[in-house]
């Protein structure tokens, strides 16, 4: 039977903020364990919540992006169980009054754009992250408190390819909007699919299942393939698909049962009565949705303005770290050009090898200079090599590597044709070679003059006055 | 008072009253201030860092805080020495001193009767003139009434005036940081020690210190003193009734101006149990911290669950157990609209009548209990009654609406004390000492 794939997508995002939801303990998960916590991450008897104000600009951004209606008025609920990752035995979440509602998101797939409906955005505090080593748990509770959005979409996606674009899309977004790291292999976004089949056509829907906490875009895919499987085999034999939440499991690439979701836990939820309800003010949303960070498209089209093809414009889309770098290269080049394909290849490649360390020894500044010496001809390309390695290694800047090296371009005709006429010399063959139309004979030259200026002589000038030279003899 | 006084004083009555889970006998002034080397004890909900504070319960009786609440720094900020953590009842739940973890706290007056509670211990210290100022919480009435059956004045600001961040919640919305002093002047003074906001407690009002003390004055002429004619009707003691008269009386010598004023009796009658269902859920929540993963008295256990299960078994006492059993009742999915929603629908409603009450005068004045302590055995209460339900527990309106509000010590019934409780608007904390400055001096002349 012909059955259509009914999906939802729930995303935790953690917010790029300096300090936690409710304290003032650095955000930061990746350090030391246990070392960003203070009395109100561990929920120790008389602690208050403070609420960050940066997290709320980001979530309203969140929002702005997602054509979400945002509630002007923040209030926040208590969420209550009893868990060893929950210090305080409740979280504080937006139940009631969520943020943002009825958004939207349009996603391009296989060309066809689809509209996706936002059900809400809602602001929350992460819980402490347990590692289970042998019988033991051990907790962390630098994440207890971490800002957190959820993304909550309508059932409106139908296949794995428009679930993983969903993700994808939304998470560049909030990436580009500085709202998250959206790093999903260490947990700062996690997403978890309500998936069901029905009868092709049928409005009734069919029993939901949930795949919790997904870590990658490719597990996403790989994930509901599977789980559309095992649904569709069920249905096909006859049994029922149970209400559950699953988990994937890579190795045995289908998904597991982890719970049944017949007991519905009643999590008692209730207004938080410590956070005073918050009337924000209609020039600060104003102010936030105004000044956002550009998209991905507003920063294509500034890349392909520049010159860039579409193919180099989505290189720097998809690698956010080399494109803020490069972004503060292209303002103070002075051909963009160039600029663009160093950034590109060059850049790019020590990314590759080195990570983001390369930026610890590169600033945008010097390497913007660095090009400048190029367009201004007072270093030849193939020098440009050496001295951008010798810049990475060192952290010295162009200029004094220059001086260090005595490299300069020498292409004034007097030095350059002292050189060539002494190869042509010493080389008579060359002369024949090329009144025989052997071309290469211009090149093998260049390269004696370059040997012979020990790789200052400007090359394309060089190669302009041994053409010149040929002719004349 | 200095120090050395108020420690041996702290001593000698503690055989007899039970008042402190500790007395502390190493600190010092650190700063000059309004309270100078002056001697002031703590409710032991206030956390205090690096010495326990057990919130008398059992399952904290190990508990040393790595902080220290807001109050704490200004009240040593101010010049002030800490000298007690005093006891009360468990969590701050309880109106009778005798649900505590470390025992009974008994009346000085008389010690077959209770001090009241749930801030027991600092209203016996003060009683006991082992201290002047000694700090309290106020959920219900817990430092108003303890302040009534012991005979000192008792206050609890406005809800927002003092930061609550380091006091061991029993109902957020309803809790208040409150305290017990020897006379209305240095409650007056306590206010502006006490208050201002706090970026640690968002629910703190946005406005600077009270300045009350220097403009404290008695002349209460014209001011209308609005009588809250049911609380009256509703206490049955004659010589209760014969004191706040003669106190009315002597208050209309001053000038003032008496108008009597009511409200729905019904609605006087369900403000009990609206209390009960919103302190108990909110209780419930606020509470599930402890459990004995970070701290506290843990018990063994299979696995988290069966460590948290045991330590909350055997920390917690029958009262404590029963009321998060209501509360978690009331939060239920399927109770919670016809239990904590609608209480709080109750209360809104509590609240825009008494917001009217106080519209039409200055301040309400009424009999703060209906009585004299009660016996610690055999007090024999009809919790139906009008006597109960309104007389003994109407202050709690306070903790709805936020009012602040005083106890002042009148003149004593069977020989032990009564006090008169002064209610005043929103923020008027200035009114509400100016006319307890006036009670107070009424009852001196009437001594």
């Amino acid at each position: 039977m012909k059955r259509d794939v009914v999906i939802g997508i729930e995303i935790h995002c953690e917010l790029k903020t300096e300090s936690k939801m409710f304290s003032g303990s650095k955000n930061t998960i990746n350090d030391i364990p246990n070392i960003h916590v203070n009395e109100i991450d561990l929920g120790h008897p008389g602690v208050l919540p403070t609420l960050n104000q940066k997290a709320v600009e980001l979530a309203l951004r969140a929002c702005v992006l997602t054509h979400c209606k945002i509630d002007p008025l923040l209030k926040f609920d208590r969420k209550n169980y009893y868990y060893s990752d929950l210090p305080k035995g409740f979280q504080i979440t937006q139940q009631f009054h969520p943020v943002g509602k009825d958004g939207y998101l349009d996603i391009v797939v296989e060309g066809e754009t689809k509209h996706v409906r936002l059900d809400r955005i809602h602001m929350e505090e992460d819980t402490a992250k347990q590692y289970h080593i042998d019988e033991h748990t051990f907790i962390d509770y630098n994440r207890a408190g971490v800002p957190l959005i959820e993304i909550v979409s309508k059932p409106d996606m139908s296949s794995a390819l428009e679930a993983k674009e969903y993700v994808s899309t939304l998470r560049n977004l909030l990436i580009f909007a500085d709202v998250t790291d959206g790093k999903m292999e260490e947990g700062s976004m996690r997403c978890d699919i309500n998936i069901s089949l029905k009868e092709a056509g049928s409005d009734a829907f069919g029993t939901k299942v949930e795949i919790k906490n997904l870590n990658s875009l490719n597990n996403i895919d790989k994930a509901i393939e599977a789980e559309i499987k095992r649904q569709n085999d069920l249905l096909d034999s006859g049994e029922v698909v149970l209400m559950q939440t699953r988990r994937y499991d890579e190795n045995l690439k289908t998904t597991v049962a982890m719970r049944s979701k017949e007991s519905a836990v009643d999590y008692r939820y209730f207004p938080e009565p410590n956070i005073r309800p918050i009337l924000l003010d209609a020039s600060f949303i104003e102010h936030v949705s105004k000044n956002l960070p550009w998209t991905p498209s507003q920063w294509f089209d500034y890349l392909t303005n520049l010159g860039a093809n579409d193919i180099e414009a989505n290189i720097l889309i998809n690698n956010k770290t080399l494109l803020d770098f490069g972004a503060r290269v292209l303002k103070d080049v002075k051909d963009s050009r160039l600029g663009l394909n160093w950034i590109i290849s060059e850049l790019n490649s020590y990314m590759n090898t080195l990570g983001e360390k390369l930026f610890e020894t590169l600033s945008a500044h010097d390497f913007a200079l660095f090009l400048n010496l190029i367009s201004d001809k007072v270093i030849s390309g193939k020098q440009a090599k050496d001295v951008l390695k010798w810049m990475i290694e060192s952290g010295k800047n162009a200029q004094t590597l220059v001086e260090e090296h005595d490299l300069k371009v020498v292409s004034d005709d007097t030095s350059l044709l002292g050189w060539i006429d002494e190869a042509i010399k010493e080389n008579p063959q060359s002369v024949v070679d090329f009144k025989q139309g052997k071309d290469r004979a211009v090149g093998f030259i260049v390269g004696q003059v370059m040997k012979k200026s020990k790789g200052q002589a400007d090359p394309a000038q060089c190669n302009a006055l041994v053409r010149q030279r040929f002719l004349e003899q | 008072m200095d120090k050395t006084t108020s420690i041996l004083k702290l001593k000698e009555i503690q055989a007899s009253t039970n008042a402190c889970v500790t007395i502390i006998e190493n600190d010092e002034k650190t700063h000059e201030g309004l309270l100078s080397n002056i001697p002031v004890a703590l409710k032991d909900n206030v956390i205090t860092k690096g010495i326990l504070t057990t919130g008398g319960s059992k399952l904290l009786s190990n508990y040393i805080p790595p902080y220290s609440a807001t109050i704490v720094h200004k009240i040593k900020q101010a010049g002030g020495v800490i000298v007690a953590k005093t006891s009360l009842d468990e969590l701050g739940m309880g109106g009778t001193g005798t649900a505590s973890f470390n025992g009974i706290v008994r009346n000085p007056h008389d010690l077959t009767r209770q001090a009241g509670g749930s801030s027991s211990g600092s209203a016996v210290v003060v009683a006991a003139k082992a201290v002047d100022y000694a700090i309290g919480s106020d959920t219900g009435d817990s430092v108003r009434k303890p302040a009534s059956f012991v005979g000192v004045v008792g206050t609890k600001p406005t809800y927002g005036r003092i930061s609550r961040y380091g006091i061991i919640p029993y109902a957020s919305s309803l809790d208040h940081v409150g305290y017990f002093t020897s006379n209305v002047t240095q409650a007056a003074l306590m206010c502006d020690v006490l208050s201002g906001v706090d970026p640690l407690d968002q629910t703190t009002l946005p406005v600077c210190p009270t300045n009350t003390l220097e403009t404290l004055n008695d002349n209460v002429s014209g001011k209308v003193f609005g009588i809250f004619e049911d609380v009256v009707n509703a206490v049955n003691d004659e010589e209760t009734l014969k004191n706040f008269e003669a106190v009315c009386n002597a208050l209309v010598k001053k000038g003032a101006i008496l108008k009597s004023i009511s409200m729905d009796e019904d609605l006087l009658r369900a403000c009990l149990p609206t209390y009960y269902i919103i302190a108990n859920c909110e209780a419930t929540a606020n509470h599930s911290n402890l459990t004995g993963v970070n701290f506290g008295l843990t018990q063994d256990g299979e696995d988290v669950e069966d460590i948290m299960t045991k330590t909350r078994t055997v920390g917690f006492g029958p009262l404590i157990r029963k009321r998060f059993v209501i509360g978690s009742y009331g939060l239920k999915d399927e109770n919670q609209e016809k239990l904590f929603r609608q209480a709080q629908k109750v209360r809104r409603v509590v609240v825009d009548e008494f917001t009217k009450m106080l519209n039409e005068c200055d301040g309400l004045i009424a009999p703060a209990t209906s009585s004299c302590a009660p016996l610690l055995e055999g007090a024999n209460t009809n919790v139906l009654s009008n006597t109960h339900l309104i007389a003994e527990n109407y202050m709690v309106i306070s903790n709805f609406s936020g009012t602040p509000s005083i106890t002042i010590p009148s003149l004593p019934v069977k020989g032990l004390p009564n006090g008169i409780n002064i209610t005043c608007k929103v923020e008027d904390e200035a009114t509400m000492f100016k006319l307890a400055l006036a009670v107070e001096s009424c009852v001196k002349e009437l001594l």
